[in-house]
């Protein structure tokens, strides 16, 4: 099997996630096609690495990889996942315009899910969109699974604190 | 109301809502949370968040061009996203996929038409605003409403306890025949099963096949063959289809 083939069995069928997730962590649908373009050129020339594993997150992780050099290239004010837990302090949570703006309850919730910093926001949609277990989200973003487990509890943490108790809501 | 918890205690309630615990983790924290309301109340909002966010989150789905683009920007053939028969024959893709149960057909893909056609009536309804055109989870529902729409109503199993609940049915056409197809949910995902007559009466199967992305798990039984299309893991697709035929053998 060629490069090419290679490249079509373990990367093709993984597309809508890589956008998916490419969509999550630049915001917008523009950037998230170039970096799954970008992605996949490097996927192609690496695809010598892959050494058989769990296709996915091989194209996850340079999906994310892909991502974070996008924006760090492109935007001013990215901030690039800390591996240190005390990096992200609730003292600059920053409740969005947007999440108070959003009409609808989804509406908040995406906003509120865009507005966590970069280095919560790929562990949670790694988790609850790409539905991947602690071991896949450790090896895709690259840091033990302890901080793992710590990027979502303080994820989950942010967006109760930002978008309130659904029971709430109707008080409002 | 909302106290802090322990950072320790956080941590596992965590875990135990992302399913990552051992069954004595799991034993441990449901016998602490039956008694402590603390606890249990942090459990309530973790679980109401999940499912506030499982509810809202739209479906990122890729452009239409995106897979061209990828396969121009890599050099490889250009193809155009929805000649499903051509791709048939020119992506059917077997590595790494292997698995002791399923027979990975490579040989048969490209004069099998019905594989291309079953996936791009998939893809179809992924893309029109509803991917059935009766939505039941109820299988006593679906399956008289295929009654009078095709000739032969196809048997409906109810896998919801299996993790596969039932979304709804449809009528895809497969060359000029009208063929039943069922939907069902996996988490996120959908899984088409489409039901073609087959030339044959003999059981055989599973094969799994892969087209642009799709995944593909194909059986026959008793002068039908099932095609199973989703985009899940191969391993997945192949599980559904067990336990898909499981049920079949114990509903007839």
């Amino acid at each position: 099997m060629n490069d090419k083939e290679r490249f079509q069995s373990v990367v093709q069928p993984h597309l809508t996630d890589a956008y998916a997730l490419a969509r999550w962590l630049t915001g917008n649908a523009v950037d998230a096609e170039d970096v799954v373009q970008e992605a996949c050129l490097r996927a192609f020339r690496g695809i010598g690495g892959y050494n058989g594993g769990n296709a996915r997150a091989w194209v996850l992780t340079i999906v994310r990889n892909t991502a974070f050099n996008w924006m760090a290239k492109t935007r001013a004010h990215v901030t690039l996942p800390l591996d240190d837990d005390e990096s992200l302090q609730p003292t600059d949570l920053e409740t969005p315009e947007a999440v108070l703006s959003a009409k609808t309850d989804a509406a908040r919730v995406e906003a509120a899910i865009a507005a966590l910093p970069d280095g919560l926001r790929d562990t949670f949609v790694l988790r609850e969109v790409h539905e991947l277990g602690y071991k896949e989200i450790a090896q895709v973003t690259g840091v033990p699974i302890g901080t793992v487990m710590s990027r979502l509890a303080r994820s989950r943490n942010r967006l109760l604190a930002v978008l309130g108790d659904a029971k709430d809501d109707s008080h409002e | 109301m909302n106290e802090p918890l322990a950072r320790d205690q956080e941590l596992l309630l965590n875990a135990y809502l992302d399913g990552e615990l051992s069954p004595a983790e799991v034993l441990t924290i449901e016998q602490k949370l039956a008694i402590d309301p603390t606890l249990a109340n942090a459990f309530v909002r973790l679980k109401s968040l999940r499912n506030r966010v499982a509810a809202s989150l739209p479906r990122m789905t890729p452009p239409p061009g995106l897979a061209a683009r990828v396969d121009r920007a890599v050099g490889a053939r250009s193809t155009a996203r929805y000649d499903w028969m051509r791709l048939a024959a020119s992506l059917i893709v077997a590595a790494g996929i292997g698995s002791s149960a399923t027979f990975v057909a490579m040989r048969d893909a490209a004069l099998d038409p019905t594989a291309g056609a079953v996936a791009a009536a998939h893809v179809r309804a992924l893309m029109a605003p509803q991917p059935f055109d009766v939505a039941s989870s109820d299988r006593h529902t679906v399956k008289p409403w295929f009654n009078g729409r095709i000739p032969q109503a196809p048997v409906v199993v109810d896998l919801a306890a299996q993790g596969y609940p039932l979304a709804g049915g449809r009528v895809d056409v497969i060359g000029t025949t009208p063929v039943p197809t069922l939907v069902f949910r996996h988490r996120q995902h959908l899984i088409s099963v489409t039901a073609v007559p087959a030339a044959a009466s003999g059981t055989t199967g599973p094969a799994l096949r892969q087209i642009d992305g799709y995944r593909l798990v194909s059986w026959s039984r008793d002068g039908v063959t099932y095609w199973a299309v989703s985009d899940i893991e191969a391993s997945d697709l192949e599980a559904f289809g067990q336990a898909f035929r499981a049920a079949a053998r114990e509903s007839s």
